[in-house]
């Protein structure tokens, strides 16, 4: 009995150890499979060596020969709230610039203020973010692999410095142990490109499968293709990731102020609303309005400005989209009543 | 709490490593503690509701016992209790939104309420699991337990609350009540199935589920983008709610408990009730016993003839009692119309599927050769339920319907069969398991657990090396888009 219920617990031991042991084999292979391009990141502190696509240069050339007086930066917030053209006429002509990429965050806009625009010595008059809630002190959202490519240099030390403080729960520790241990992001970045190249290769051919899935994704898959969904992109903020001054130091906004401060760049904030309910303002948790108290008062005193559309009676649920864009018809109407409703900025 | 995610996996660690060490009485006070902190870790609010129904299920069957002619009266205050908190929190906006809709078509115009809080997960899974007690103890067919402990612990035992399987009283309060002795050779099968759930699920459910996201989320999708985006679909939520099932199962092995099987391969299915047979069993047979049958029983009963427009009386209870338990199935899984739709759609097949068989059988042979078609056959038209239950907004799905395939353009084809292959790709390991199956081989996982006593060591080292390379896959594979389990909406 006693002899059974060992080997029993030695099967157990076996099953578990299985589990932990035959992993490894990925780290045997990954010398094998590992890019000859790649190399290490500039973010080392959450990435592991890859190959980069290049940094976009052709943008800060562009700011450099069309010197706009404004350029904002933001995700789809901004894009389905700005009409920069319409912008640049109400503002007198003196160039709008938007920069606005869909499903990016803080670090990306960190990046391309630095590296786009102050780098380079652009000066606009100003220089916009359009943002939500806590967006600005989680440098971590939507950090996804490659897509600060365009906007990094090959080094970014304060980034990296800025992430790893941030990316220090046990979440972070354990997948970064996982990461080192089995190797697996190597073997990921060759085996998933070919899994997706595959039924591409079987539609266009083995030397079109890379034109099939561009045109795909620009043509079928085009912003415009997509319907309407009210509950599209609804990111609410969770309570515990509301707690300013806790996260500000792991957070990439200091620096955009430092930049600001050392550039001579005048930096706006504007907090966009999201969806209201058919009879107000969408609510906030006590410690959402603390921190949006406290974010005010930390821009104001380091000499940003802050816009806050949140209970904005111009802004009602009939004018909204999915989830949090604005209907792209009322865009014009938006930008008039940012301008008007903001005149300091455009003075 | 989310099975996938860091918190759960140092939670369940901690509570088994207690749980353990404690003698039984202690064991059930963790399971209910841990249960309400499982539940309660997001949203703790949703604590009161579960206790709530505990606590009324747990009062009526204990008066049920104390004064037994008043065993209608306390089954009515459990049923109405149970479903005015569902109703409630379930179905109040879709009842007030629908109310105004009409109104408003007869020139009514009334300001609605819309109640804005959270739909507290689980709560469909809970309330049904713990009503079907106390129908088990109105009928006679279980006991009123004295202990409120391990009433509550049976309704809130945290490896199955969120999704299910649904388990009756009288599967797993004796399990709750008996002594329980730690097995290292369930906890081993437990840990491959727990595996296997984490594999389905991050690997092949949420890297399909960005297939099927992508196609419903275009404004006009050409017919055979739709019907890859269905494909994937029919392979998201069987991958995504098996997996649920089988970490519920493994979890709740580790902690000496066995939870029912919910699924059973059912894209094998040769017909709808085949098809029901397989697919989310504890909820079907939830239905069968509960709704169906009094239901087909009373229909039974009310028709007098002996056949009525050509079917007998068994017949029409079957068809009604079948269309109005798969309509109310529909509604139980989210209050949307596409949902009635979807029940409704599978309530036609089943009537259907019913009256043919008073249809001539073919023979033995030609049945053998028929019966891949007749699989092929169910799967496409469980396909067109899934349409029916994916697509939430009922313009769209006309269109949908009504889409052309000579309308579709070269790119759209191309992006079909594209999008087709990929999902085929990532859910090449459920497609491969289940043709085993239908070839008669024995299920590639299943025949890995229910360990008989004692090892056998080539059956060990291959689940060693299974745990390892879904491990590995889960690694190198999982999506990058972590989605929600589909049915915690419900």
């Amino acid at each position: 009995m006693v002899r059974r219920s060992a080997r029993s617990w030695l099967s157990l031991g076996l099953v578990v150890a299985g589990a932990l042991v035959v992993p490894l084999g990925l780290r045997a292979v990954s010398p094998f499979l590992r890019s000859p391009k790649a190399a290490q990141s500039y973010i080392p502190a959450i990435e592991t060596p890859r190959e980069r696509a290049p940094f976009d240069a052709a943008v800060p050339a562009g700011l450099a020969r069309n010197k706009p007086g404004y350029i904002i930066f933001g995700d789809s917030m901004g894009q389905s709230r700005i009409d920069a053209r319409y912008l640049s006429r109400l503002v007198g002509g003196r160039g709008v610039q938007e920069l606005f990429e869909a499903a990016r965050g803080s670090a990306y806009w960190y990046l391309a203020f630095k590296n786009w625009v102050v780098a380079p010595g652009i000066r606009p008059k100003a220089v916009l973010f359009f943002f939500r809630d806590e967006n600005l002190t989680d440098p971590l959202f939507r950090l996804w692999t490659g897509t600060l490519d365009p906007v990094a240099t090959d080094h970014e030390p304060r980034l990296d410095e800025i992430l790893a403080l941030r990316a220090n729960g046990p979440y972070y520790r354990v997948h970064r142990a996982a990461k080192a241990l089995y190797q697996f992001d190597t073997v990921s970045e060759w085996l998933v490109p070919r899994l997706l190249n595959a039924p591409a290769a079987l539609v266009a051919g083995r030397s079109a499968r890379g034109t099939f899935v561009e045109t795909m994704n620009d043509t079928v898959f085009s912003l415009d293709a997509l319907r309407t969904m009210a509950l599209a992109d609804m990111q609410v903020a969770d309570d515990a990731a509301l707690d300013f001054h806790r996260f500000l130091p792991a957070s990439v906004l200091p620096e955009i102020i430092r930049l600001s401060k050392e550039s001579g760049i005048r930096v706006v904030f504007v907090r966009v609303q999201r969806r209201p309910t058919p009879t107000g303002p969408p609510p906030q948790s006590l410690a959402l309005q603390r921190y949006v108290k406290d974010l005010a008062r930390y821009l104001m005193t380091n000499g940003a400005d802050f816009c806050d559309d949140w209970g904005d009676p111009d802004e009602p649920l009939s004018i909204y989209e999915d989830g949090d864009h604005i209907n792209r018809d009322y865009r014009s109407r938006y930008t008039e009543l940012f301008v008007r409703k903001n005149p300091g900025i455009f003075r | 709490m989310i099975f996938h995610s860091l918190d759960f996996v140092v939670f369940f660690l901690v509570t088994v490593t207690i749980y353990w060490s404690l003698p039984h009485r202690w064991q059930n006070l963790l399971l209910l503690v841990s249960s309400y902190v499982f539940y309660g870790w997001v949203h703790p609010w949703f604590l009161s509701l579960i206790f709530a129904t505990t606590f009324i299920d747990y009062c009526s069957t204990r008066g049920m016992d104390l004064w037994p002619h008043r065993k209608r009266a306390l089954l009515w205050l459990s049923v109405v209790t149970n479903f005015g908190l569902l109703g409630y929190f379930k179905y109040f906006n879709f009842f007030v939104e629908n109310v105004s809709a009409v109104l408003g078509a007869v020139g009514w115009r009334v300001p609605h309420a819309v109640l804005s809080v959270a739909l507290p997960v689980g709560i469909s899974f809970y309330t049904f699991q713990s009503m079907s007690y106390t129908i088990d103890v109105y009928k006679g067919h279980a006991k009123a337990r004295t202990s409120f402990l391990d009433v509550a612990t049976f309704v809130s035992f945290f490896p199955h609350l969120v999704a299910g399987p649904i388990m009756r009283a009288t599967n797993l309060l004796p399990q709750v009540e008996a002594e329980r002795r730690f097995s290292p050779a369930a906890a081993r099968d437990a840990s491959l199935l727990i595996s296997w759930g984490f594999f389905k699920k991050l690997v092949i459910a949420d890297n399909v589920g960005v297939i099927a996201n992508k196609v419903f989320a275009l404004n006009a999708p050409e017919f055979y983008m739709l019907w890859a985006g269905v494909f994937a679909f029919s392979i998201q939520i069987y991958a995504d709610f098996s997996a649920y099932t089988d970490i519920a199962r493994g979890t709740a092995k580790w902690f000496g408990f066995d939870l029912i099987k919910n699924f059973d391969h059912p894209y094998l299915a040769k017909g709808p009730a085949d098809f029901w047979r397989r697919w989310n069993i504890s909820l079907s047979t939830w239905f069968r016993d509960y709704v169906f049958l009094p239901l087909a029983y009373g229909v039974s009963r009310t028709v007098k003839a002996d056949r009525v427009l050509g079917l007998d009386a068994t017949t029409w209870a079957y068809v009604v009692g079948m269309i109005v338990t798969m309509l109310t199935a529909g509604l139980w899984h989210g209050a949307s119309w596409n949902y009635v739709i979807w029940g409704a759609y599978h309530g036609v097949l089943l009537a259907v599927a019913r009256i043919a068989r008073g249809l001539p059988k073919p023979r033995r042979r030609v049945r053998r050769w028929l019966a891949p078609l007749q699989v092929l056959g169910m799967f496409l038209l469980t396909n067109l339920g899934w349409l029916c239950f994916r697509e939430t907004e009922l313009a769209a799905l006309v269109r949908d319907l009504t889409l052309s395939p000579a309308r579709a353009t070269a790119l759209g084809t191309q992006t079909a069969v594209y999008l087709f292959g990929l999902a085929a790709i990532y859910s090449a390991p459920l497609w491969v398991q289940s043709l085993w199956v239908a070839a008669g081989g024995p299920d590639l996982v299943g025949a890995m657990l229910h360990a008989e006593p004692g090892p056998r060591w080539g059956r060990v080292a291959a689940q060693a090396a299974l745990a390892g390379v879904l491990f590995a896959g889960v690694l190198v594979l999982r999506s990058l888009t972590t989605l929600d389990f589909i049915y915690f909406q419900f």
